[in-house]
C-alpha cells in the first residue's frame, strides 16, 4: 500500500532532522560553555575598573567629563543593537528587536532621533525587512566577540557624543543572568553617571598615591568602562544566543521524538490493517470455494 | 635565599587573567617613565603607557607587552588594568610596520585626532621596539 511507502520515508526524514538538531544542540552546549567562560573572564577586569572609578570619583570632587555630560538641546542618541549572525536559535533575536522597537518607537514619539548601529545579519535584514533606516552596519563580529572587534566600535560612538553629534548612547542586547533566564534590555551607556557617595568615605578607605592627579585619571578610566561594558554586552549576548540556540535545538528534538513515534503507530497500524484485509481476502476466497 | 619579599601581582584584561602570580619585583611602563615596585608599597594608582611589563617571580623573570592602562598596587597586591597584553614575542613585526604606516598617514585636523595619531604612533613604535631582534 502506498500509504505505508510514505510513512515510512516521512519517519526517515524526521529521524535525519532530528540528528541534525541534536548535533546542534551538543554543538551549542559546546559553545555556551566557551562562551560563558570568557564571559566570566572580563568580569575581574570589569570590578576592579568600576572600583578605582567609585574611589576616584570620591578623591575627585565636582567631577565633570565629556563622558558624563548631559546635553537637553540635542534632539539625536545612538542605539548599538547586537544580534546574531545564525538562526535557529528560538526567539532570540526577535526578543531583542522587539525591544529595540518598543525603544524606537518610545524615543520617536518624544520627538528624539534615534542612529541605529546594527550588529548582527538577523537584526540587519529584519532592518531592511522593516524599512528602517539603519546608521552603520558592524559586521564579521561573530559569537566570539574580541575586545579589539568591540574597541572601534565603542571609540566610534564616544567619539559622535564627544563631539554633541549624539545626546545618549543605549545598548539593546539580551542580558544574561544565568543559564535559565537570559532577558533582552535596553541598557544607556553614555553619559554616563557615577553617583558620588554620599557623606562619609567607608571605612577602612586607602589613601592612594595618584599619578597622574585624579581627575586625569578619572578622564582616561571613564572611556575604558565604557569600552569594557559594551564589550560586555557583546560577551552577554553571545552566551545568551548559545543558551537560545540549546534551549530551540533541544524543544526540536524533543519534537522529532514525539512525530517519530506517532509514525511509528501510524505505520504499525496501517500494517496491520493491510494484513488483516489480505487475510480477510483469503479467508473470503477460501469460503467462496467451500 | 632569606625569605623572598613577595607581593602578588594580577595582569587582567578585558578577555581573560593573563597573569597571577607572586613577585618579588615589577617594572612597569608608567605615563611618565617606568616605575618599580617592591613589596610594602605605600599604595598607588597609576596610569600606564604602552610599554614593557617586567616582573621578577620565583620562577624567573617575566616580559609582558602592555597596551596602557591603569595599576594599582594596594595591600601587597599589585593590579594591572589594560586592554591587551601578551608576550613580546607574540607581536607581529609585520603587523607593527603596518599600523605605524597607518598612523602616519592619519590626519591630525583637530586635538582629538591628534591625540588619537599620537596613541597610535607610540603604540606601533614600541611595539617595533619589541620584536626587534
Amino acid at each position: 500500500m502506498a500509504n505505508r511507502r510514505v510513512l515510512v520515508k516521512r519517519r526517515k526524514a524526521t529521524r535525519n532532522i532530528r540528528k541534525i538538531t541534536r548535533t546542534m544542540q551538543l554543538i551549542a552546549t559546546a559553545r555556551f560553555q566557551a562562551a560563558f567562560q570568557r564571559a566570566m573572564a572580563s568580569k575581574p577586569y570589569t570590578a576592579k575598573l568600576e572600583r578605582l572609578i567609585e574611589g576616584l570619583a570620591r578623591a575627585a570632587t565636582g567631577l565633570e567629563h565629556p563622558l558624563m555630560k548631559v546635553r537637553e538641546d540635542v534632539p539625536r542618541e545612538a542605539l548599538l543593537v547586537v544580534t546574531s549572525d545564525r538562526g535557529l536559535c528560538g526567539g532570540y533575536n526577535a526578543n531583542v528587536l522587539r525591544q529595540v522597537a518598543e525603544h524606537l518607537d518610545g524615543r520617536a514619539a518624544e520627538g528624539v532621533e534615534t542612529a541605529v548601529t546594527m550588529v548582527g545579519k538577523k537584526g540587519t535584514s529584519y532592518f531592511k525587512y522593516r524599512n528602517r533606516p539603519l546608521a552603520e552596519v558592524v559586521r564579521g563580529i561573530g559569537d566570539t566577540p574580541r575586545f579589539e572587534q568591540v574597541e572601534p566600535v565603542a571609540n566610534g560612538l564616544m567619539a559622535a557624543f564627544g563631539s554633541g553629534e549624539i545626546a545618549a548612547l543605549h545598548v539593546a542586547y539580551m542580558k544574561f543572568l544565568s543559564a535559565g533566564k537570559q532577558t533582552p534590555v535596553v541598557e544607556r551607556i553614555l553619559p554616563l553617571s557615577y553617583e558620588p557617595a554620599a557623606g562619609e568615605a567607608p571605612a577602612g578607605e586607602v589613601l592612594y598615591e595618584f599619578s597622574p592627579g585624579p581627575a586625569e585619571l578619572l578622564g582616561e578610566l571613564l572611556p575604558a568602562a565604557v569600552r569594557v561594558r559594551l564589550f560586555q554586552a557583546f560577551t552577554d549576548a553571545a552566551v545568551s544566543e548559545q543558551v537560545a540556540r540549546m534551549v530551540a535545538m533541544k524543544a526540536a528534538t524533543d519534537a522529532a521524538e514525539d512525530m517519530i513515534k506517532r509514525l511509528t503507530m501510524q505505520y504499525n497500524r496501517a500494517r496491520q490493517t493491510q494484513v488483516t484485509m489480505e487475510l480477510l481476502d483469503i479467508v473470503g476466497g477460501a469460503n467462496a470455494l467451500a | 635565599m632569606a625569605e623572598a619579599k613577595t607581593f602578588e601581582l594580577a595582569v587582567v584584561t578585558p578577555e581573560a587573567a593573563v597573569l597571577d602570580t607572586e613577585a618579588t619585583f615589577v617594572a612597569l611602563p608608567a605615563h611618565d617613565g617606568e616605575i618599580g615596585i617592591l613589596r610594602d608599597r605605600a599604595p598607588l594608582v597609576v596610569k600606564l603607557d604602552v610599554g614593557l611589563l617586567r616582573a621578577e617571580t620565583a620562577a624567573g623573570a617575566i616580559r609582558l607587552y602592555v597596551d596602557g592602562g591603569f595599576a594599582e598596587m594596594v595591600g601587597n597586591r599589585l593590579t594591572v588594568l589594560t586592554e591587551d597584553a601578551r608576550d613580546p614575542a607574540a607581536l607581529d613585526r609585520g603587523a607593527a610596520e603596518r599600523r605605524l604606516a597607518e598612523a602616519r598617514a592619519m590626519t591630525a585636523g583637530d586635538e582629538a585626532a591628534h591625540a588619537a595619531r599620537e596613541k597610535a604612533l607610540r603604540r606601533a613604535r614600541v611595539q617595533l621596539k619589541l620584536t626587534a631582534g
